[in-house]
């Protein structure tokens, strides 16, 4: 017996562990909603590009697009032009698209679209970078302005972190001398950038320029330049106008580098304006789709690559153990007396057609008009066989009388009584009638009501749509079900009406 | 939600089985699934007794077919009073009876004539499964008919009072004695409304009963005091039950016995399921006997020693007699 015991502890934790794990794996590392109603913002980002061709001439226009190795996934990307040949290339981690074409004149317009979202990503790239460079050879003037500057950089620093951070803010500072010589009378932000690359360069710390586009509507916006640097880890990310550290999650790195985000060639006045717009999408959907546009197989193996109206009939189907946990905990643990054992739960599964209130009218009427008919043909002494036959005729006619008369008054719910299992009601019927006659009418009441309270319970908690979508989504929740039943199976306390039964022991 | 706390522990403390811990323990562990026949089909239950020596009710024949009706005045002669039961019936229902015949009508006990061709359609209803449970086909059973000791006539109405007693590995750890009411119709099943009188084992002297669930000292028809009867030949129940476990095999059974005028205590029939009311009648919880019995096993495995049903039974009344010196 302690070996049973042990072993059935085994396999519940295995199953309970499982489970969790699944279910876990699921949520957290494959990022799966956990309701229905969860919504994921989906970016709608355009690129327009417009330039004047040169007439006669062939026209080549190369612009940046953003590499997509991050946290985004890209949903949807399309370039529309007219009478351009496309090509995408990768370089560098970059993705340059190029448009090309033998003749054009006049004001050209292309598009670049591109819909992701910021989900489902896979695996983090390994980062790696250069951690050294050969200074830029400088001389003269700027050459002693880069060296005092860097002096007390150097004194205020720990590491390659502040180092930057202090540059930075060294180089903003416009009331300094040595700043004003380096910039040229030019604060621009490229212009910091420039000096900021030569202070670190003499200190051989490497820089790279990032240009980001910011993910938020109704601005107008040019890319933003973020600086980074490798520090042996981790890319660290500064904004070259504030020395702030950590790029804001809504910066979308469009390209890397010292280029510029067009170059024309046969053209010129290209201009690139940038408009965003983001609306929300059904997460799940969301996940389904990144499925159709990514390699990421998440749901492949789920529910959900079943053709739709199968997910019908699942999602039904997949809740039915949570029905029989219910008529499991009220009857081995409450002590609830039900009509056999899952009559219960078909129904409670009845009940989803007809509605609750509706269900349990009918049920009681065909139920207490079966009952009547049964206790007559106890009468006749019949076979058991020919007497059930007898019933279950009799139910399918009661059965199709109230869809006539419900039909007749315009009671249009009045038909789904048709969905009632009526070899369940016939045996109810049979079963209730031998209560009836073994243990007294009460006895048969209290079962009956028993019955359609756990029927009840059980249609109110299987109809719970976040329920619902939470089991047929992780249905790796059904082993911790399992779990919770073979623990139930060796349960030994008492059930709540024996507290009452029994009390008669506590009186003295 | 504290008081039901409370309830729990009380219960506990004083070692009530519930249903659940019945079925774990007791009922899923000791009763093979395979030896159920033996007790659920009353036919085999005799058959087996008789083989083993057991007292039983005799059985004047069996009847299997419709075309074996025909046997029915064959089996019972000329015998004034039988009993007509289904093998495999439950509750008590689909039993017939006959006290006395006279003519070529049979009467009841409850005094209702009824006519040959009455018993042979009640025979044919049996057959067909009215009364057996799930609806099988059914024999029909003919046997002798228990006349009850006069000693219950004051506390019983109706019916024939019978003496549950559990029987735990051959160890009776707990007795009863159930008597028919006006409501129970005549029979001896609790839910149907008979009284439970518990008994203590040792001497066989009647303790407080249970009725519908709470306690009770007077019979509710007769009003005579249901307590401090002392039933002749308890020796002789306890001997029965202890021996019922190599008869069937099974480790935790109710054996239900009876006592006749003449024949003294018989077997009717072994329930693989007894009902845990028992436990209100005798004011005492059969956890912790259930236990002092599995560690008396525990004890003797360890030894080698296999007890015969003497030892049992002398065992239990020792360790569950409520004044077990007085009787030795």
């Amino acid at each position: 017996m302690r070996s049973l015991n042990l072993h059935l502890k085994i396999l519940i934790t295995l199953l309970v562990g499982l489970g969790i794990l699944i279910t876990a794996y699921q949520i957290f590392i494959l990022g799966i909603p956990l309701t229905e109603d969860e919504t994921d913002d989906l970016w709608n980002i355009d690129a327009r590009v417009e330039f004047q061709a040169s007439p006669r001439e062939p026209v080549k226009l190369q612009m940046f697009v953003p590499p997509l190795n991050q946290d985004y996934v890209s949903l949807n990307e399309s370039f529309i032009s007219n009478n351009y040949g496309v090509s995408i290339n990768r370089a560098n981690g970059n993705r340059k698209v190029t448009w090309s074409a033998r003749r054009a004149s006049g004001k050209q317009t292309l598009y670049y679209r591109l819909v992701l979202t910021k989900r489902y990503s896979g695996e983090q790239a390994k980062s790696e970078g250069p951690i050294f460079r050969d200074s830029i050879p400088v001389e003269g003037a700027e050459k002693i302005a880069a060296e005092a500057l860097l002096a007390p950089i150097r004194q205020h620093s720990a590491d390659v972190e502040t180092f930057i951070s202090e540059t930075i803010k060294r180089v903003n500072n416009a009331n300094d001398d040595n700043v004003k010589l380096l910039l040229g009378g030019d604060a621009s932000t490229a212009k910091k950038a420039d000096a900021i690359e030569l202070l670190l360069s003499i200190a051989h710390v490497p820089m790279e320029r990032v240009h980001t586009i910011r993910l938020a509507t109704e601005i107008q916006q040019n890319p933003e330049l973020w600086l980074r640097s490798f520090n042996g880890e981790k890319w660290l990310y500064f904004n070259p106008d504030t020395g702030q550290q950590g790029m804001p999650n809504d910066r979308l790195i469009w390209w890397i580098g010292d280029e510029s985000l067009v170059s024309l060639e046969g053209g010129k006045q290209a201009n690139v304006s940038f408009t965003l717009s983001n609306s929300e999408m059904n997460a799940i959907r969301l996940a389904k789709l990144t499925d159709e546009n990514t390699d990421a197989d998440f749901l492949e193996y789920s529910m959900y690559s079943l053709p739709l109206s199968t997910q019908k009939t699942f999602q039904i189907m997949m809740v039915i153990p949570i029905g029989v946990l219910v008529i499991l905990i009220l009857r081995n643990l409450g002590g609830l007396q039900t009509l056999g054992t899952f009559t219960p739960v078909l129904i409670a599964l009845a009940f989803r057609e007809t509605q609750l209130g509706f269900g349990i009218m009918l049920f009681t009427i065909i139920t207490a008009l079966g009952l009547s008919l049964r206790s007559y043909l106890e009468h006749l002494k019949l076979q058991m066989l020919p007497r059930l036959s007898v019933v279950l005729t009799f139910v399918v006619v009661l059965i199709a009388t109230i869809s006539l008369f419900s039909h007749k008054l315009g009671l249009e719910r009045g038909l789904s009584v048709a969905l009632f299992p009526m070899v369940i009601l016939t045996m109810t019927i049979e079963r209730l009638s031998i209560t009836w006659e073994e243990r007294g009418g009460g006895h048969a009441f209290k079962v009956a009501i028993g019955t359609l309270v756990a029927a009840t319970l059980a249609h109110l908690l299987m109809s719970v749509p976040q329920l619902t979508y939470f089991v047929f989504t992780f249905p790796a929740v059904l082993m911790i079900l399992v779990g919770f039943m073979l623990a139930m199976g060796r349960y030994r306390g008492y059930r709540l009406t024996e507290l009452f039964r029994f009390k008669a022991f506590l009186k003295d | 939600m504290l008081g039901l706390w409370k309830t729990w522990k009380a219960l506990e403390a004083k070692g009530i089985m519930g249903i659940n811990r019945r079925n774990a323990d007791y009922v899923l562990k000791y009763n093979k699934r395979s030896l159920y026949p033996i007790v659920d089909d009353k036919i085999i239950t005799k058959e087996r007794a008789i083989a083993a020596g057991i007292d039983v009710p005799e059985m004047y024949g069996v009847i299997e077919t419709e075309k074996g009706i025909d046997k029915l005045r064959e089996i019972i002669g000329d015998r004034p009073d039988f009993v007509v039961k289904p093998a495999q019936g439950a509750g008590g229902d689909g039993i017939l009876v006959i006290a006395d015949r006279f003519e070529d009508r049979y009467r009841t006990v409850s005094g209702k004539i009824v006519s040959h061709e009455e018993i042979e359609h009640q025979i044919s209803s049996i057959l067909t499964g009215l009364y057996s449970l799930g609806g099988h086909r059914d024999r029909a059973l003919i046997e002798y008919r228990v006349t009850p000791d006069p000693i219950f006539k004051s506390i019983s109405y109706e019916g024939v009072p019978d003496i549950r007693i559990i029987v735990l590995k051959g160890y009776p750890v707990m007795a009863m004695l159930r008597l028919p009411t006006r409501q129970s119709g005549g029979k001896a099943n609790l839910h149907q409304g008979a009284i439970g009188v518990g008994v203590d084992l040792a001497t066989g002297v009647t303790l407080r009963g249970t009725w519908l669930n709470s306690k009770i000292n007077k019979h509710p028809d007769t009003t005579n005091s249901v307590d401090g009867v002392q039933l002749p030949n308890w020796d002789g129940f306890m001997k029965l039950a202890a021996g019922c476990y190599e008869l069937c095999g099974l480790g935790y059974i109710g054996v239900d016995m009876v006592l006749d005028q003449e024949k003294g205590p018989l077997i009717l029939e072994l329930n693989a399921r007894p009902g845990l009311n028992i436990q209100i009648a005798n004011d005492c919880g059969l956890t912790h006997r259930a236990h002092a019995v599995e560690a008396r096993l525990a004890e003797l495995a360890k030894k080698g020693i296999i007890e015969t049903p003497e030892e049992r039974t002398h065992f239990a009344q020792e360790l569950f007699g409520h004044a077990p010196k007085a009787e030795s």
